[in-house]
């Protein structure tokens, strides 16, 4: 409550102050930052009083003074701090890649590629399905041709499926959850990220081909897309190696060196054109798996203390760029999607887990940390948009509101799914060693 | 290749050169640090190789804000009242005596000079007169610092040294945010433009209405890394809000830190965290300080070298003097005023804040004064410090022998 208090009072102060000032030497930009950052981290605060997990909070605190809400946040001022968002990517994914191990790959890889293969494969069909089947209902869909709705439902259905590294690996870090459930869900995310990034390109290839964008330029080609994918491995192998050289010869300044390799990251993946998430995933798992024991898990907190102010900035920003009135608009179309993607990842994740023969917690509550979305799903629906406008336009709308729900039920669930799974403090389950594995390589 | 990516890659590579070499020879030759940073920035800039154009430079502005909110922080978390009551007013009335005298003799010699040598009329001269007089001020603690770990003890002009180096950074830092308020462009959107005294009351605003919520904000939160995220916010906000006002960020920054420190039951917690940051932001600050360098006056040496050679003589004559008005001669000693000679990072923090900022005169030679000056005084600041300190220690020495001796005697 005083925390609030504060807020209110800071908050009319910046009001006071607005008028005497100018946008030069960045000023503007610092000011509407620090206070998200005080503002999201009091929401995120109250939140937890509640029991919701604190990114929640912080998403709903980008909502409110975002400019759907108050507009302290102004849309400018959002995009300013686009690169606090870059930053942000580009920790969650070092991070989430030191997060697993070798060993843990080797023993639990063909549990996660069959529940991933199931749970994509089943939400990819029913999303698709559901749209393509319920194209009448929805208005702009109803006046294209068969052809461009199956086009359209396919790219729509490529984007539902993706998750959220981000939210996960804040949920993670938020509780210390290193169960079954969470070692899990991070690993199949981790899987799907990279799946996702195939099937999209793959679909948005033979959308062009099939529907030709109009005016626009020919589209990636498949050389593209391949060094897209392993030219990130290979640079995030080499990122890897070279932060293990650092942390083994000189292991100094873990804080400025975090901020570095993360920035580092951000740019040498737009100069060489490759996939920026998978880079860093690939640079976190090798810097970790070569690493000395004690050496990658000082980097990883140094990582995590640096990364905190960002991580709150970054989904603040999120929670700013959700169009309530966009969400509400749509809200009758979205959800049904919503319901059909949920039930599908459940169905998907069970029959996956069932096939790779797991009995532990994971089989019941892996599914909902697969909920949520956030960033990867935004930059992917603005491809659509960009290369189909009008129809990719209201396409990006669409997936915008289910994003937005997604983004907020998401990470309740999985919060939800860790306590239930006994892997947080206060959870309400506690699980005996006879009913799951134990956690592996932590 | 982009100008963060150079950047990024320029700052790893120094960091590495310095981890291999630098640190080795600062530690024999009694040098202090950071000096390789600035120097690489310089080199980098758009002045040197023009790696970094001056538009991708001025693209880092939010993170040189930042950093100069964050030094202004840690200097305000110094002055802990409960702990500095208990040192004798003496130390503080030399430490106040010799800095504004330093402020003065600089500012006035460097009117004359300006005046005198570049033409500049008298108007003219006094703003980045004045900007040098507030840069000289500051002695840096990192010289007595490493001299005080080398010698393992402590001396009356150690705790002498240290405090003169806080109470000059402060009166630095506050007559440079007033004289911002006085050179104040204008702006925004208000029917009238505030006078330099509304500009003066709101910088001190910021700062106290910002440390006194702040306080409230963080409460009795002792968790390392939640005071982390709720102070960074809180620094971003204070500096922030100077930036956007076209204050200098520095006063209103420390006014914050001096609120938080003597408020706040976690203060250990809130140094801890602050601490932590400070080598990284050093760095860094020390690096755009360098990329941030001009030079587009002809006339710059006289200037400049004026200023080393002012700064110098006001430095020791008022630590001299200040010693002597307050009856401190015969424990300080004439020479202690050579602790004081190292610049340091609030120096250049004020250099980099009047470089930057918009409509001030003759910013480029100030801030080249202030990089030769660093640069300089990191160099020899520790050897002079030690010079003056170990002769007192060794006094100190003999006289305990001495002591020892005629107590055997007796015996």
């Amino acid at each position: 409550m005083r925390r609030l208090f504060v807020l209110a009072l800071l908050l009319g102060g910046m009001q006071l102050i607005f008028p005497l000032g100018t946008q030069g030497q960045g000023g503007h930009a610092l000011l509407v930052f620090g206070f998200l950052v005080l503002a999201a981290y009091t929401v995120g605060e109250i939140a937890t009083l509640v029991g919701i997990p604190k990114i929640v909070g912080y998403l709903a605190a980008g909502v409110v003074f975002g400019p759907s809400a108050l507009g302290t946040v102004t849309t400018g001022a959002a995009e300013q701090l686009t690169q606090v968002s870059q930053l942000a990517v580009a920790l969650i994914a070092f991070l989430a890649g030191a997060e697993l191990r070798w060993s843990e790959v080797r023993e639990r890889g063909v549990l996660l590629l069959k529940m991933m293969s199931a749970e994509l494969t089943l939400s990819f069909g029913a999303v698709f399905a559901l749209l393509y089947l319920g194209r009448g209902w929805i208005p702009f869909f109803r006046d294209i041709p068969d052809l461009h709705a199956l086009v359209f439902s396919l790219l729509f259905a490529a984007v539902a499926i993706v998750h959220s590294p981000a939210v996960t690996m804040a949920l993670i870090s938020e509780t210390e959850a290193r169960g079954p459930v969470a070692r899990t869900t991070l690993g199949v995310v981790l899987l799907s990220d990279v799946a996702v990034v195939l099937l999209f390109s793959g679909v948005m290839a033979a959308a062009r081909i099939l529907v030709p964008p109009s005016g626009s330029a020919a589209g990636p080609s498949i050389g593209a897309l391949v060094w897209e994918i392993l030219g990130a491995l290979l640079v995030g192998t080499v990122i890897g190696l070279a932060v293990a050289l650092y942390l083994r010869f000189v292991h100094r300044e873990l804080m400025l060196f975090a901020i570095l390799v993360a920035f580092f990251g951000v740019e040498i993946t737009t100069v060489t054109h490759v996939e920026m998430l998978l880079t860093l995933l690939a640079a976190g798992f090798v810097a970790e798996n070569i690493s000395r024991a004690g050496e990658g898990e000082a980097l990883r907190h140094a990582m995590e203390r640096s990364a905190a102010p960002v991580f709150v900035v970054f989904f603040a920003l999120s929670g700013a760029k959700i169009d309530l009135g966009g969400v509400a608009e749509l809200i009758l179309f979205v959800v049904p999607i919503a319901l059909v993607r949920m039930g599908a990842i459940w169905a998907g994740t069970r029959v996956g887990a069932r096939w790779a023969g797991a009995r532990g917690p994971e089989r019941r509550y892996v599914w909902m940390g697969l909920v949520s979305q956030a960033g990867v799903a935004i930059g992917l629906s603005s491809i659509i948009a960009g290369a189909y406008p009008g129809v990719g336009d209201a396409l990006r709308g669409l997936l915008l509101a289910l994003i937005a729900v997604n983004e907020t039920v998401g990470p309740i669930l999985f919060r939800r799914a860790l306590d239930v799974g006994g892997e947080t403090q206060g959870s309400t389950e506690v699980i005996s060693p006879s009913r799951g594995p134990a956690p592996v390589g932590v | 290749m982009s100008a963060s990516l150079i950047l990024i890659l320029v700052v790893a590579g120094a960091y590495l050169a310095a981890h291999v070499a630098f640190d080795r020879l600062a530690h024999r030759f009694n040098i202090i640090s950071g000096a390789e940073y600035l120097l690489l920035g310089i080199l980098i800039g758009p002045e040197v190789a023009g790696l970094i154009s001056a538009g991708a430079a001025d693209s880092f502005a939010p993170l040189r804000t930042l950093a100069l909110g964050w030094i202004g922080v840690l200097v305000g978390t110094q002055f802990y009242v409960r702990e500095m009551i208990r040192l004798p007013g003496v130390l503080y009335r030399v430490a106040f005596f010799e800095a504004i005298l330093s402020l003065a003799l600089v500012a006035g010699a460097m009117i004359a000079v300006l005046t005198g040598v570049l033409r500049l009329p008298f108007a003219e001269s006094v703003m980045p007169a004045v900007a040098m007089g507030t840069i000289a001020t500051v002695s840096s603690p990192s010289a007595i610092g490493l001299v005080a770990r080398r010698l393992g003890r402590r001396a009356p002009l150690v705790l002498q040294a240290e405090i003169a180096s806080a109470v000059s950074t402060a009166v630095a830092i506050s007559a440079f945010a007033l004289l911002l308020c006085i050179v104040h462009p204008g702006g925004g959107s208000t029917a009238r433009t505030p006078t330099p005294t509304e500009w003066a009351v709101i910088t001190v605003g910021i700062g106290c209405v910002g440390g006194a919520l702040f306080h409230l904000f963080l409460g009795g939160e002792r968790k390392v890394d939640r005071l982390f995220i709720a102070l960074a916010g809180a620094i971003i906000l204070a500096s922030g809000a100077a930036a956007y006002l076209r204050l200098s960020p520095l006063l209103p920054a420390m006014l914050v830190g001096v609120i938080l420190v003597n408020t706040s039951k976690n203060r250990a917690e809130i140094r801890q965290v602050l601490v932590g940051v400070e080598r990284p932001l050093y760095f860094v600050l020390m690096l755009f300080a360098g990329v941030a360098w001009r030079l587009d006056v002809g006339n710059w040496i006289v200037p400049v070298a004026a200023f080393l050679g002012a700064r110098v003589t006001a430095k020791l004559f008022s630590a001299g003097i200040a010693a002597a008005l307050n009856g401190a001669l015969p424990v300080l000693g004439v020479h202690w005023g050579r602790s004081l000679l190292g610049q340091g990072g609030v120096a250049l923090a004020i250099g980099l804040n009047y470089a930057t900022y918009e409509n001030t005169r003759l910013a480029s030679v100030v801030f080249t004064a202030t990089i030769a000056s660093v640069l300089l005084t990191d160099l020899v600041s520790a050897r002079l410090a030690e010079s003056v300190v170990r002769p007192q220690m060794e006094q100190k020495r003999r006289a305990a022998v001495a002591a020892l001796a005629a107590s055997a005697g007796e015996e």
